[in-house]
């Protein structure tokens, strides 16, 4: 195989501007989700409600949407379901002391026979509810920067909550280091006996910490219901919520680093859907990739951090060596 | 009169022990009282109840004469109470600055303002005369650094009556000396303070009155000036106590550690440990002494294998063991007591019983293959538990719940009892009591007349002159010069721990020297 044809195939199915466009709107949920795992585990929290919380403010988000003909009533009733999903896993795991990995998992569990019994009692319909009724986001191309060759592709013509995103990623790292509050969030995770002694309400931040993370799942589910697809489906959130712990570990806790790492699942994803169309490759396969993938990288980078630690520590050991 | 403060019939009890009995304590304004008591005595306790930490299952307290509730801490900070604890409460990937303004962060519009969090620290620490770089991270700081932050941190929010849990127990002399002119600087504005510590030497030089507590209960208030060293230790005991010990002449016999141009780098990557060369021999004790953060903790670490080594030798018997991990270090007879007991020292979630096996828990009689056994655990711990009076309702309880002294001695009976080759101790009496720190001596003396090389690190001076057979100083990562224990003075030392040594090779420019040893001699 000579160069020509491996770049032929590069482009074709990796670095093409539908396919970065594709990378950024496939990788909004996951972004989401890591914020909703970020704002939990910060405040030292081990939430693994994500899941189902997204699922939650996906069927929700159809509800909405559906009987309003609204997509941003639909967005905001997904957000109202976050909070009281969110809040009741806070009442039931911090308040009442039930154990929270297990209050997770009863969630994540609970969301899926949840939405598949609403679903049909609701909607009367089984597996999938599709309906004319439901408004999905519409595009939004941005004036001027729609017009620049290339990046305005790239930049322009999404929907409200990927924009939305891009803006809570940028939201959330002013919050964690310029607000009080967000530096007492970082004080209750890593040190909630220094935050008590100074008078921060530990349960408290933890509380709301938990209802942000509901939040922010439930804007993931939205945009799997009204952006991605417009419709609910069954178990619809496919695991984003685990990746979203993923891409949060791999991302050092910090929201930009939840975005990078969550283009690497979006560009995957979408990589995936062109091999799909092309038909050479098995689809199980397929769908399992950007999965694989992720997890592939997040353990290469691990790895490499540690071993670049080691580097510098070598490097001044042989300074050392040298100087004598 | 009415008191400042005034407690009454404080109970306080814990699953198995009751920490406070009946307690009455009351303080006037504006004095510094002091309040002491042997490990476990309830003097935390006492002051957690104060403070709004925790509960008091009866009795009731006054401020200002106000009967007042308090559900939390909140609730005492509103009343103007400040508490620096026993154990620090420090966020360590925080700045210094960020530590000091914790919940009471200066904001602007909702932000936080960066600029005023640092001004605001710099100008209280110019104010009080404690020295901290705003910008340093937590992780990074010595402990004798954390515990300026610490108290800082109770002075920033300007308390009118502030509790000081052991402030001074990881400070050296001076910095000793510099915190009680801050004390007694507050306490010419009006401020109350609490002073708890173990050494009568503060007792007696800082408090107007001091109150004796022992097994949770009050034994006598005093006005200091009529009471004295001896008597106090009698009431807090309840014997008398050998404020000195005897020490027979050391024996030593073959060299066991060898330590040969060793560098060893601190958190930052810094040279911490420069070029340091010693050796000790079996039976006798060598003493390092220095002012803190001038690589005692990287030494330490750097022999037992926390940290690697960047250049030089470490041998135990002429072996080197330079490139062995901890665990095989530990194998070859090593034992060592970490200078910060919370962090290295113990796991404080892990109950007594495992915090005493975790250095022989693979070993029989403690494990038989790959089983450990239960009744051996038990009998191993309640064997320490009596032989180093560890004060504690059960084996069972949690690391946690022990109280600073006795956590002390936990890490003390599990590493002496190893009976290691080489016996690392550092900062080994940091918070015990009288009575205690006699007996953690007598048993560091007797692992060395059992014939282990003991390597002992203090910031105290008393400490290392009393105990040491030899006293190297250690000072920006070098030892500047080694002297026999019997012969040392406390002047020799503190020159040499100032950098200066007797060849007059001074090692700053001669007008900073001076400024050093004025505040360090
Ligand atoms: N949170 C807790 N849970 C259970 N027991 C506790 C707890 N805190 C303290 N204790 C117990 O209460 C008693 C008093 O402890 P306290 O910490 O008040 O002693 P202290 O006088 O401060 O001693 P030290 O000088 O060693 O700091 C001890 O027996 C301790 O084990
Ligand atoms: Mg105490």
């Amino acid at each position: 195989m000579d160069t020509s044809v491996l770049v032929d195939i590069l482009q074709r199915y990796v670095f093409n501007v539908a396919n970065l466009q594709g990378m950024l709107r496939l990788s909004t949920p996951v972004i989401l989700a890591g914020l909703c795992a970020l704002i939990t585990a910060r405040a030292g929290i081990l939430n693994i409600a994500g899941e189902g919380m997204i699922l939650f403010g996906a069927w929700f988000a159809v509800a909405g949407s559906y009987y309003t003909q609204n997509s941003y009533v639909g967005l905001a009733v997904a957000i109202l379901s976050g909070l009281v999903v969110g809040g009741l896993f806070a009442l039931f795991s911090l308040k009442f002391g039930a154990n929270i990995i297990v209050m997770g998992i009863a969630i994540n569990i609970f969301a899926v026979s949840a939405t598949i019994f609403m679903t049909r009692i609701v909607f009367g319909v089984a597996g999938s509810f599709m309906h004319p009724n439901i408004q999905g986001f519409s595009p939004i191309h941005i004036p001027l920067i729609k017009d620049i060759p290339i990046l305005g592709g790239i930049l322009s013509g999404y929907t409200f909550p990927v924009y939305l995103t891009w803006l809570l990623v940028l939201l959330t790292t002013i919050f964690l280091y310029r607000t009080p509050w967000g530096i007492h969030l970082r004080a209750v995770g890593e040190s909630p006996e220094a935050a008590r002694t100074q008078g921060i309400n530990v349960e408290r931040v933890r509380f709301l910490s938990v209802m942000a993370s509901g939040v922010f799942a439930s804007l993931a589910g939205s945009y799997l219901s009204l952006g991605h697809m417009v419709g609910f489906f069954d178990q619809m959130s496919a695991g984003r919520g685990f990746i979203g712990m993923a891409v949060n570990t791999f991302g050092g806790g910090e929201p930009v680093g939840v975005f990078l790492s969550s283009l690497l699942f979006g560009l995957t994803d979408t990589i995936g859907f062109r091999l799909q169309g092309e038909r050479i490759i098995p689809i199980y396969f397929i769908s399992m990739l950007p999965y694989f993938v992720t997890l592939i990288a997040l353990t290469y980078f691990t790895i490499r951090k540690a071993q670049v630690a080691k580097a510098v520590f070598k490097k001044k050991a042989a300074q050392a060596e040298a100087e004598r | 009169m009415t008191y400042e403060i005034e407690m009454i019939g404080i109970r306080k009890e814990f699953p198995g022990v009751v920490a406070n009995d009946n307690i009455d304590f009351a303080v006037r304004k504006g004095e510094i009282h002091a309040l002491v008591g042997e490990n476990g005595a309830g003097k935390s306790t006492l002051m957690n109840v104060l403070f709004g930490l925790y509960q008091p299952d009866a009795g009731t307290i006054k401020i200002r004469g106000e009967e007042v509730k308090f559900n939390n801490n909140l609730d005492s900070i509103a009343k103007g109470i400040g508490m620096v604890h026993q154990s620090f409460k420090l966020v360590p990937s925080f700045t210094v600055a960020e530590n000091i303004t914790l919940g009471h962060e200066p904001s602007k519009l909702g932000f936080v303002d960066k600029d005023a969090v640092r001004e605001n620290v710099i100008k209280i620490s110019k104010r009080f005369g404690l020295k901290v770089d705003p910008d340093s991270r937590i992780r990074d700081m010595p402990v004798g650094i954390q515990q300026r932050v610490e108290i800082l941190k109770a002075l920033y929010l300007l308390s009118d009556i502030l509790i000081l849990d052991e402030p001074t127990g990881v400070l050296t002399p001076q910095e000793t000396d510099e915190l009680f002119e801050v004390v007694r600087s507050l306490v010419a504005t009006g401020i109350t303070v609490i002073f708890i510590t173990h050494k009568f030497r503060e007792v007696m030089a800082i408090s107007d009155r001091v109150t004796v507590l022992r097994d949770g209960k009050w034994i006598g208030t005093k006005d200091t000036k009529d009471t004295n060293p001896k008597e106090l230790a009698r009431m807090m005991v309840g014997r008398e106590v050998l404020l000195r010990i005897d020490k027979t002449e050391a024996n030593p016999k073959e060299q066991v550690l060898t330590v040969e141009n060793l560098k060893v780098l601190d958190n930052r990557l810094q040279e911490a440990v420069r070029d340091v060369s010693l050796s000790v021999k079996a039976g006798e004790i060598l003493g390092i002494a220095g002012v803190e953060g001038n690589g005692q903790r990287e030494l330490v670490e750097g022999i037992i294998g926390l940290r690697t080594a960047v250049a030089g030798d470490i041998r135990i018997n002429g072996k080197s063991i330079t490139k062995m991990s901890v665990r095989q270090r530990r194998d070859y007879g090593i034992s060592c007591v970490p200078e910060d007991r919370y962090v290295r020292g113990v796991a404080l979630r892990a109950s007594l019983e495992d915090n005493l096996i975790i250095e022989n828990y693979d070993k029989a009689p403690i494990s038989k293959g790959q089983v450990l056994n239960l009744k051996k655990i038990a009998q191993h711990a309640s064997r320490l538990i009596s032989e180093f009076d560890i004060r504690t309702p059960s084996s069972k309880v949690i690391a946690s719940t022990l109280s600073g002294g006795n956590l002390q001695k936990v890490v003390l009976a599990r590493e002496i009892d190893a009976r290691p080759k080489l016996l690392i101790v550092a900062q080994p009496t940091r918070g015990l009591d009288v009575g205690s720190i006699e007996f953690v001596h007598r048993r560091i003396l007797e692992a060395r007349d059992r014939g282990a090389a003991v390597l002992l690190v203090s910031a105290e001076l008393e400490e290392v002159m009393s105990l040491s057979d030899r006293i190297a100083v250690l000072y920006e990562g070098n030892i500047v010069g080694t002297v026999k224990g019997g012969e040392a003075t406390e002047e020799e030392l503190g020159l040499m721990m100032a950098g200066i040594t007797d060849e007059g090779e001074d090692q700053r420019d001669s007008h900073s020297v001076e400024q050093q040893v004025s505040q360090e001699v």
